[in-house]
C-alpha cells in the first residue's frame, strides 16, 4: 500500500477529530472533514474518499445520526466505505449502523496505528470488529454448540469456524494473531469477518431480533 | 382488654367484602368471626332497618385498607425517596368513596320510604322504582372514580379496562331507561311509544349538539393533560440526570483540576469516572448480586483503581461479556480467580489487558490476556505464587479448570473454565 488512503474524518467535536487526525499514520490521508449529516453527505460526495471515519451520533439532517449519513451516500457504496467509530458502548449504536452498511465499528480509545490499520483493513475492502462487536454478535448470535450452520450461505446462524474467529476476536486477539492461533492464514480471518459481518446486516434470525428489542432496537 | 394496642385498625379492606366491606373490617378490627357479624348485621337490618343505618354510617366513614398491614394506605407521596416510582400512581392517596357514597344514598333514600310509607304517604311503587334505576345508573357510572378500582385500572395502559368500560355503558343505558320511565310517568300514564321514541331522538339530538360544542374544549383539556404529563417526566428525568452528574461528574473534575500536577492520580481518576457514567449511561443498571456480567465489571473496576503497571501507570482493562446469569458458589470462584488474573495481568504484564467472560449453558469461561513478556508457567518465582495456588487451586476446588499459557511474543493468557449447576461427584479435576 504505497498510496495513502483518502479518508473523511465525520465527528461533531472538532477536538475529537483533530485528535484522530494527528494520530493517523502517512498511509491515511485525510481530504475532509464534516461536523453534521448534511455537511457529511456533501463532503463525502464531493471528494469521493476510500473511507468515512464516521461517528454514530452527529446532529442535523433528520436527525438519525451516521445511520442517516450511510444511507444517503448510498450511490457511493461501491466505491466509498464506512468505518464507524464511535465513544459509545451501546447496542443499539454498534448495530445501527452495522445494519445499513458500515464495513466496521472501533471505538475512540483505539490507538493511532490501530486505527490506521482498521482504515487500510476496511479500504481494502474487508471488515473490521472491535472485541465488543465480536462480543455483541456472540450475544446476538448465540453461543451453544448445537447451534451451529453448516453451510456457508446460512445466514441466520455461524459456522463454528466464525464461531471460533469471534471468540478470539472478543479475546482481544488481532487478525494475525487469530490466524496462528486457528493456524490459517490472514486473508482467511478476513473472509470469516466479512461473512460474519455480512450476516450481522442480512439476518433475519429471531434472536437477533428479539436480542435487538431487548435493547429497543428495530 | 390488654390487647387494645395490638388490635388491628378499623379499615375495610378490598379482599373478602361482600358489599363494603364493613362487615369484614369490623369482624377483623374486634377479632370476632366475619359470619357473625354479617348476621347480626342483617337481624338489625331486619329490626327496624337499624343495621342498614349502621352499615351506610360505618361505609361512609371507615376508610379502605388493610386491617392487618395499614401502612400501604399512607399516600406514596408520603413515603420518603420513593425513587424510580410510575408517575401519577403516588398521587392515588386523595380518595373520595363515591361508589360507597353511592350505595350509602341508595340505602338511605331506602330507608326515608321506609319512614314515609310508615308516616302515611302514599308512595307508587313505579315512583321507586323509576328513582331507584336513575340513582343505580350513576352509581355504577360514577363507581369508575372509586379509588380501589382505579388503582386497579392505573395498571392498564390508559387506564381503560374492559370491566370499567362495562360499567360506564351498563350505567348511562340504567340511568337512560330510567330518565325515560320518569318522563314517562310524568308526562302520564298512557304515552304512545311513537312518543317516547320521538323524545329520545330529541334527547340525543340535544346531547349531540352539546358534545359537540364542548368536544374542542375537551379535547384541548385532554392534550393539556397529556402535554403536562411528559413535561413532568421529562423534568424527572433531568433532575435525575442533573443529580448524578452533580454527584459524580462535577465532583470528579474538581479533583483532576485540583490535582493536575499527578499525572497518574488524573489519570485514574478520569479512567473511573469515565467507566462510571457508561455503566451509568448504557448500562441498565442490574440489582446486585443478580447479574454476573456487573460482578464481573466490579471486580475490573476494584483492579483499576487500586493497581498500577509496571511503569507506575493505571490500566485500563477492554471488558467484553457475552451472556449473564445470576452468580452462584461457582460464580464466587470464578470471580476470585478472574481478580487475581486481572491483579497479575495488571501488575507484570503490559497494556492492553482484556478480559473475555462467556456465559454457556454448561459452563462460565473466562480469558485474561496481557501483552507483557510472559513468563515460563513451570518456573513460577516465589512472588508469582499467586498463579498456581489463588487461580488453579481456587477453581479446582470448585470442579473447575484453569489454564496459563504464556510467551515473549503473545503476553499471557489465564483461562478459567467453570461448569455451571457443579455436581459434586464430579471433582476428579
Amino acid at each position: 500500500m504505497a498510496e495513502p488512503v483518502n479518508v473523511v474524518l465525520v465527528d461533531d467535536h472538532a477536538l475529537v477529530r483533530a485528535g484522530v487526525r494527528a494520530s493517523l499514520t502517512d498511509a491515511v490521508c485525510v481530504v475532509g472533514e464534516a461536523a453534521d449529516v448534511d455537511q457529511a453527505v456533501a463532503v463525502v460526495h464531493d471528494t469521493r474518499p476510500a473511507v468515512v471515519l464516521l461517528d454514530v451520533h452527529l446532529p442535523g439532517g433528520a436527525g438519525g445520526g451516521g445511520a442517516e449519513v450511510i444511507t444517503r451516500c448510498l450511490d457511493l457504496r461501491e466505491t466509498t466505505r464506512f468505518l464507524a467509530l464511535s465513544v459509545s458502548d451501546a447496542a443499539e449504536d454498534v448495530v445501527s449502523v452495522i445494519r445499513v452498511g458500515a464495513r466496521g465499528y472501533v471505538t475512540k480509545a483505539i490507538d493511532g496505528p490501530a486505527l490506521t490499520g482498521a482504515v487500510v483493513r476496511v479500504a481494502g475492502g474487508d471488515a473490521v470488529f472491535s472485541p465488543r462487536l465480536a462480543g455483541f454478535v456472540l450475544d446476538a448470535f448465540g453461543t451453544s454448540g448445537g447451534d451451529v450452520a453448516t453451510t456457508d450461505d446460512e445466514l441466520d446462524r455461524l459456522t463454528a469456524r466464525e464461531r471460533e474467529v469471534m471468540r478470539l476476536i472478543a479475546r482481544g486477539y488481532t487478525y494475525r494473531e487469530t490466524a496462528s492461533e486457528l493456524f490459517i492464514s490472514v486473508k482467511t480471518v478476513e473472509t470469516h469477518v466479512s461473512a460474519v459481518l455480512r450476516k450481522l446486516q442480512l439476518s433475519n434470525r429471531n434472536e437477533l431480533t428479539r436480542w435487538a428489542a431487548d435493547r429497543r432496537l428495530l | 382488654m390488654t390487647s387494645v394496642s395490638v388490635r388491628p385498625a378499623l379499615l375495610r379492606p378490598v379482599r373478602g367484602r361482600r358489599i363494603g366491606g364493613v362487615a369484614a373490617g369490623l369482624a377483623a378490627h374486634l377479632g370476632w368471626r366475619v359470619g357473625w357479624v354479617r348476621l347480626g348485621f342483617m337481624v338489625l337490618v331486619l329490626a327496624g332497618g337499624v343495621g342498614a343505618f349502621l352499615y351506610v354510617f360505618w361505609w361512609v366513614t371507615v376508610p379502605t385498607g388493610n386491617p392487618y398491614d395499614p401502612e400501604p394506605t399512607r399516600p406514596a407521596a408520603a413515603v420518603r425517596l420513593a425513587r424510580r416510582q410510575p408517575l401519577f400512581t403516588a398521587s392515588s392517596g386523595r380518595r373520595l368513596p363515591v361508589t360507597d357514597i353511592g350505595v350509602g344514598l341508595v340505602l338511605v333514600a331506602g330507608a326515608g320510604l321506609v319512614v314515609v310509607h310508615r308516616v302515611g304517604a302514599g308512595v307508587q311503587v313505579g315512583w321507586v322504582l323509576v328513582a331507584v334505576l336513575v340513582v343505580g345508573g350513576l352509581g355504577l357510572a360514577w363507581s369508575q372514580l372509586d379509588a380501589v378500582q382505579r388503582r386497579q385500572m392505573s395498571q392498564v395502559a390508559g387506564g381503560r379496562t374492559p370491566g370499567s368500560v362495562l360499567a360506564v355503558a351498563g350505567g348511562v343505558l340504567l340511568a337512560g331507561a330510567g330518565g325515560l320511565l320518569l318522563v314517562g310517568q310524568v308526562s302520564g300514564r298512557d304515552l304512545a311509544p311513537a312518543m317516547i321514541v320521538q323524545s329520545v331522538v330529541v334527547a340525543l339530538a340535544i346531547l349531540a349538539g352539546v358534545g359537540l360544542a364542548l368536544a374542542p374544549w375537551w379535547l384541548r383539556l385532554v392534550r393539556e393533560l397529556g402535554d403536562e404529563r411528559v413535561a413532568r417526566e421529562r423534568e424527572a428525568q433531568r433532575a435525575d440526570i442533573a443529580a448524578h452528574l452533580h454527584d459524580s461528574v462535577l465532583q470528579t473534575l474538581a479533583l483532576i483540576r485540583t490535582r493536575s500536577g499527578d499525572p497518574v492520580e488524573v489519570a485514574r481518576m478520569a479512567r473511573a469516572q469515565e467507566r462510571e457514567l457508561r455503566e451509568w449511561l448504557y448500562a441498565d443498571r442490574p440489582s446486585p448480586g443478580e447479574s454476573l456480567a456487573a460482578a464481573v465489571r466490579a471486580v475490573v473496576a476494584e483492579v483499576e483503581d487500586s493497581r498500577v503497571g509496571l511503569d507506575g501507570q493505571p490500566v485500563a482493562v477492554d471488558v467484553v461479556v457475552v451472556g449473564d446469569t445470576v452468580p452462584d458458589d461457582g460464580a464466587d470462584a470464578l470471580l476470585a480467580a478472574t481478580r487475581e488474573a486481572l491483579v497479575n495481568a495488571v501488575t507484570h504484564g503490559r497494556a492492553p489487558v482484556s478480559l473475555y467472560l462467556e456465559v454457556r449453558d454448561d459452563a462460565l469461561e473466562v480469558f485474561v490476556r496481557d501483552r507483557g513478556g510472559g513468563f515460563d508457567v513451570d518456573q513460577v518465582p516465589g512472588d508469582r505464587f499467586g498463579v498456581r495456588e489463588s487461580i488453579v487451586g481456587r477453581v479446582r476446588r470448585r470442579g473447575g479448570t484453569a489454564s496459563v499459557t504464556s510467551s515473549p511474543e503473545r503476553g499471557t493468557e489465564i483461562h478459567v473454565v467453570m461448569p455451571t449447576a457443579p455436581r459434586t461427584g464430579e471433582n476428579s479435576g
